[in-house]
């Protein structure tokens, strides 16, 4: 689509600037980028209509707040097929943390799936395989899951992934939950720490275009004592703040979930709030009051 | 393909396996009991049933998974002293198991080098056990004490101790994740004064404030640990007088104060002789007021469905 297009305008006389787009190009490029539905309206509107592909996306929060929550249900969103509005694609979920549960995410299939026929119902009729891909199960099948143990193996696997992306061209988008989870440890030679983070991110950013793909990274905060009071930082920051096109946060905003965006190219900032329910992340239900107990 | 990486397929980890609580109204909280192949940490204050439940534990490892059990001996890193043996012989004698203290291996570790070097030798454990039975169930109680005196509260210590949570956790998380292990830590608690803005304020997981025995706590260690867990739940206990004789009698709750695979939920449990048990829910009403005293909730996000389902 994008990539054919591109080299239509090259015939067209551009052949000295190979590779080169016009402006034109590169803004209906932008329009057709494909966007994975978070599950939440609210937090798809702040984002621009969803997790974008082509992009890296941090998002990083408390533990408890959602961040594996988040990297779940687009793990099985992406999967929606393209009848339905979605991609159609799978996933690879690198879990570094033991955090991805295989009986949550098949709550959070099992949600996405009674979602989808309770609002396409009218559309079903021209979707004849449906009730076989509309499984939880098939879901789950549609995720390549790497569960890793140590820096080595994260690094090791990144590296993996540029064979295996040029084997599964269905990949939409890879999970790291969490990306820095096993840098965390003493490392007696930070630069080289610094180094081999950096050539991660960048090996991501690069899959990410090159296989129009989405990558998120699930990151941790901490919290650094500045003028006075502690903030919330996000884990190894200074390493990675140059490396993700898009930063959300989420936090607790007395007792509900929120998310900001703290850093895109094109969306400004904003706020959204957002619920984890048994079927996965959903709209906050702002207009229902809350039942005050004694 | 490079040899040593493949990815799986999810549903080989179906259907998920859990340790029994030993109890089934405990075990419905957490949706079968705890995981294996991650981190559980219990938080709570001295006497809060922490070391009562992971003994209980390490005699459910032995029952075979038909009753919720591992087939699985156990081994047991305290910090705390003394190891309570008698409670356990105890508890042991209403076991099915043939010789269940022999497939306890007990460990002390006295700073966290120690944890560390006992956790490297424990890989031979795991990987040759000396019992037919394979070590599937690991408890350090608890991390806390570990990192009493070591360290103090400048900024270059701190660092120095989070280096460390993290190295234990993915030691832990490597051995839960190898030998298809549930790793347990228990941690203390302690005081939150002021306001959110504290360091200790900071909110984690689903209840605005924990609170015991009248106090607002929170689990030690701060945010660093609170990173290397995967499910922490907490226990708290308040002790109230009785409406009728003016005699007192403890309360106790537990709370998923994070999880992945759990939704915000509370359980009453009380401990007798035979070990941690679960109260079934009577009444909302009386369960509510329980909880109401206590401020252990935040009320108004309650999802009453949850509580002991």
């Amino acid at each position: 689509m994008s990539e054919t297009s591109r080299f239509r305008s090259l015939e067209g006389g551009h052949g000295a600037l190979k590779g080169a787009q016009t402006a034109w190009d590169m803004l209906s490029e932008e329009q057709m980028q494909k966007h994975i539905t978070t599950g939440c309206e609210e937090l798809d509107a702040i984002l621009g209509g969803g997790i974008h592909c082509k992009e890296v996306t941090e998002v990083g929060g408390v533990p408890g707040i959602g961040k594996t929550q988040l990297g779940i249900q687009l793990a099985v969103n992406v999967q929606i097929p393209v009848e339905c509005g979605g991609l159609g694609g799978k996933a690879i979920y690198i879990d570094t943390e033991g955090s991805f549960m295989v009986e949550r995410a098949h709550q959070i299939a099992e949600g996405c799936i009674s979602d989808l026929l309770d609002n396409t119902a009218h559309r079903l009729k021209d979707f004849p395989a449906c009730p076989e891909i509309l499984q939880p199960n098939s879901f789950l099948a549609n995720i390549f899951y790497f569960r890793i143990c140590s820096y080595t193996e994260q690094i090791a696997t990144i590296n993996y992934l540029e064979k295996f992306l040029e084997e599964q061209k269905d990949v939409k988008i890879i999970v790291v939950d969490s990306i820095t989870f096993h840098f965390r440890q003493d490392f007696d030679d930070l630069a080289l720490r610094t180094r081999v983070l950096g050539g991660m991110s960048l090996k991501l950013m690069r899959f990410a275009k090159k296989y129009s793909l989405a990558v998120v990274l699930l990151n941790q905060v901490t919290t650094k004592f500045v003028e006075g009071s502690f903030h919330l930082t996000l884990a190894l920051g200074d390493t990675w703040s140059h490396a993700c096109t898009n930063r959300i946060i989420l936090y607790w905003n007395g007792n509900d979930r929120h998310a900001y965006i703290d850093k895109s190219p094109s969306l400004r900032s904003a706020t959204a709030p957002f619920l984890i329910t048994g079927k996965g992340i959903r709209n906050a239900t702002s207009h229902c009051k809350r039942v005050r107990m004694m | 393909m490079l040899p040593g990486i493949e990815p799986l397929n999810p549903l080989l980890f179906l259907p998920a396996q859990k340790l029994t609580l030993g109890c089934p109204v405990l075990d419905r909280l957490l949706r079968g009991g705890l995981p294996v192949g991650s981190v559980t940490e219990i938080a709570g204050e001295s006497a809060a049933g922490k070391t009562q439940l992971c003994l209980q534990l390490l005699l459910a490892a032995l029952l075979p998974p038909s009753r919720g059990g591992l087939s699985a001996a156990s081994l047991f890193i305290h910090s705390e002293f003394p190891f309570p043996i008698r409670r356990l012989h105890a508890l042991s004698s209403s076991s099915s198991a043939a010789d269940p203290l022999g497939h306890i291996f007990v460990a002390a570790a006295h700073s966290p080098d120690d944890l560390l070097s006992l956790l490297a030798t424990a890989d031979g454990l795991l990987a040759r056990p000396p019992t037919h039975l394979p070590v599937r169930l690991i408890v350090v109680d608890s991390i806390a004490a570990l990192f009493r005196s070591d360290f103090d509260n400048n900024p270059k210590d701190l660092k120095k101790r989070s280096f460390l949570f993290f190295k234990i956790a993915a030691k832990l998380k490597e051995q839960a994740r190898r030998f298809g292990s549930v790793v347990v830590v228990t941690n203390q608690v302690v005081d939150v004064v002021g306001s959110e803005e504290g360091a200790n304020g900071q909110r984690v997981g689903n209840y605005a404030s924990l609170w015991s025995s009248g106090r607002r706590v929170c689990p030690a260690l701060g945010l660093s640990w609170a990173n290397c867990v995967n499910t922490r739940l907490f226990l708290s206990r308040k002790d109230e007088v009785a409406d009728d004789a003016g005699s007192s009698r403890t309360r106790r709750w537990m709370q998923v104060v994070f999880a992945p695979h759990l939704p915000e939920a509370c359980c009453e449990f009380v401990i007798v002789r035979e070990g941690v048990s679960g109260i079934e829910l009577q009444s909302r009403r009386t369960m509510i007021a329980g909880l109401a005293t206590s401020k252990s909730l935040a009320m108004t996000s309650l999802d009453l469905t949850s509580i002991a389902l």
